[in-house]
């Protein structure tokens, strides 16, 4: 699999979480990369999830934080 | 033309062209001949107590065909008594007044010391002084130069004493031996310093003959650390140039220095934050008529940018430099490869293979001719490829439009932090 095809791949299962209404709680960096907490509140037709994510790409690690950073500035978050 | 008068912390010259302390301003007949050639100013070679030199002084690092990317020296400050050096300084001054005379001193870390020379000096009428705390062999070994500009608290308290009694301006001359150079042109500026300059030579073995195993230079066969300058050094020396350009506490002029060989460099020099420039190596290498090639193209360049002073200049580029931190991690540049110009010799190829991201591939195009091809999606735009290559106009690097909003390191960090440390509504 190509360099970006990794990258491909990891997008599309954090696209696939936050598409079914995941947040991300948190995130953790080490030696072996990112860690996503995702977690679902749950309404009156689904039950609430935890989810977590292991991220290796570094596109990848721009694209999540790219979209925490931006959401956050919506939200005025400092 | 434009105005290329330069003003300097109220040192003026009529160009922005110095040349820097060392062999080529031993004596009034080099300076005389280096102004009527059009250097704009003179740092005198460093007056002091006069020493004793070693013969065999120079080495020049020769790479690739060039001569002179880099040049080494061990020859000391001057070694002529000062009333020798006054004299000259007093005849020079007397019949090009309206060039620039900086005379450059070094004498051991005491206040009558810099009392002494400071009075003596001012007394034929130089236009400014330059203290050195940089030259990096030799005199360092004595608790001067470099060994004083290495302690920001004696950087300071000479700084202090020399303007305790000057009535010129007083440039403080910074050693690159030191791990971060804002530290020391802090304590200049502390000190009272009205301008810095930098950088002096780095320290440096040229080399070592690999038939005899003797240092190049050696002196009877043995050798000893000496100071490096020339083209090579030109981008750690624009980059000290720069972070005490940006740094908020070192608010003084800087004149820019270290590998700087033509127009170009003095240019980049001065976008950077430099209030002129001084050259040594250059003119040791070609004699001083190269001074006609800066004036012209520096001309050339204000008149192409609709600028009438070069003093204008100044600083252009210091906001653009940052930390790595404020740097934009979405924008992406990719190489493009042109088929029709490229010479198919591989370099990037084989550059990209073995030492980058693997995304240039082999193919045959529809006649079955070689290309070359830049997978886009893979290419993290590091630039190698365009630069092992050695044809011009084959590859060049373009700004990827990705759609994405800029997001430095620094955002990044926060916004983790900030997600870590609230209930964030991230949602897609």
């Amino acid at each position: 699999m190509s360099d970006h095809r990794e990258f491909e791949a990891e997008r599309e299962k954090i696209d696939f979480l936050l598409e079914k209404g995941y947040v991300i709680k948190g995130v953790t960096e080490n030696l072996s990369g990112a860690f996503l907490e995702f977690e679902y509140k749950g309404n009156e037709h689904d039950q609430p999830g935890k989810e977590r994510l292991h991220i290796l790409h570094p596109d990848s690690r721009k694209y999540f934080s790219t979209i925490l950073v931006q959401q956050q500035k919506k939200q005025g978050v400092k | 033309m434009a105005d290329l008068s330069l003003n300097l912390a109220g040192i003026k010259s009529p160009n922005p062209f110095w040349l820097a302390s060392a062999p080529p301003t031993n004596s009034g007949y080099q300076v005389q001949r280096a102004f009527e050639a059009g250097w704009g100013g003179a740092v005198w070679k460093t007056l002091g107590e006069p020493i004793l030199n070693v013969s065999s002084r120079f080495a020049a690092v020769d790479f690739n065909g060039k001569n002179v990317a880099g040049f080494n020296n061990i020859e000391l400050i001057t070694d002529r008594p000062l009333e020798v050096n006054l004299k000259e300084i007093y005849e020079t001054k007397k019949k090009y007044p309206n060039h620039a005379i900086i005379a450059s001193l070094m004498v051991e870390p005491t206040q009558e010391k810099w009392h002494e020379i400071v009075k003596k000096v001012e007394d034929v009428g130089v236009d400014g002084l330059e203290l050195n705390f940089g030259c990096p062999h030799g005199m360092a070994e004595r608790g001067m130069g470099a060994a004083s500009g290495q302690v920001p608290e004696l950087v300071e308290k000479q700084t202090m004493w020399a303007k305790e009694v000057a009535q010129t301006p007083v440039i403080v001359k910074l050693t690159p031996n030191i791990t971060d150079i804002t530290f020391t042109a802090e304590a200049a500026v502390n000190g009272g310093a009205d301008a810095v300059s930098m950088i002096n030579t780095i320290n440096s073995l040229a080399g070592v003959d690999l038939d005899s195993w003797d240092t190049v230079p050696n002196v009877a066969g043995k050798g000893a650390h000496g100071g490096y300058c020339g083209p090579a050094v030109k981008p750690i020396a624009l980059n000290m140039v720069a972070e005490c350009a940006r740094h908020p506490k070192i608010n003084v002029p800087i004149s820019g220095m270290g590998g700087v060989s033509s127009w170009r460099e003095a240019v980049e020099f001065m976008l950077m934050g430099a209030t002129g420039v001084q050259v040594c190596t250059a003119a040791m290498h070609h004699g001083f008529s190269i001074v006609e090639d800066m004036i012209e193209g520096l001309d050339n360049y204000l008149e192409d940018k609709g600028m009438d002073s070069v003093m204008d200049i100044v600083g252009k580029s210091v906001e653009k430099y940052s930390d790595w931190g404020n740097l934009d991690l979405n924008h992406q540049v990719v190489a493009k490869i042109n088929n029709e110009v490229c010479i198919n010799c591989n370099k990037c190829h084989i550059a990209c293979e073995d030492t980058s991201h693997q995304c240039i591939d082999m193919l045959k195009d529809a006649e079955g001719n070689d290309i070359l091809k830049v997978r886009e999606e893979d290419c993290v735009g590091c630039n190698l490829c365009s630069i092992v290559c050695p044809v011009d106009g084959a590859i060049d690097m373009v700004e990827y439009a990705n759609g994405k909003p800029p997001m430095t390191w620094n955002e990044r960090q926060a916004a983790i932090g900030a997600a870590s440390s609230c209930d964030v509504n991230l949602i897609k």
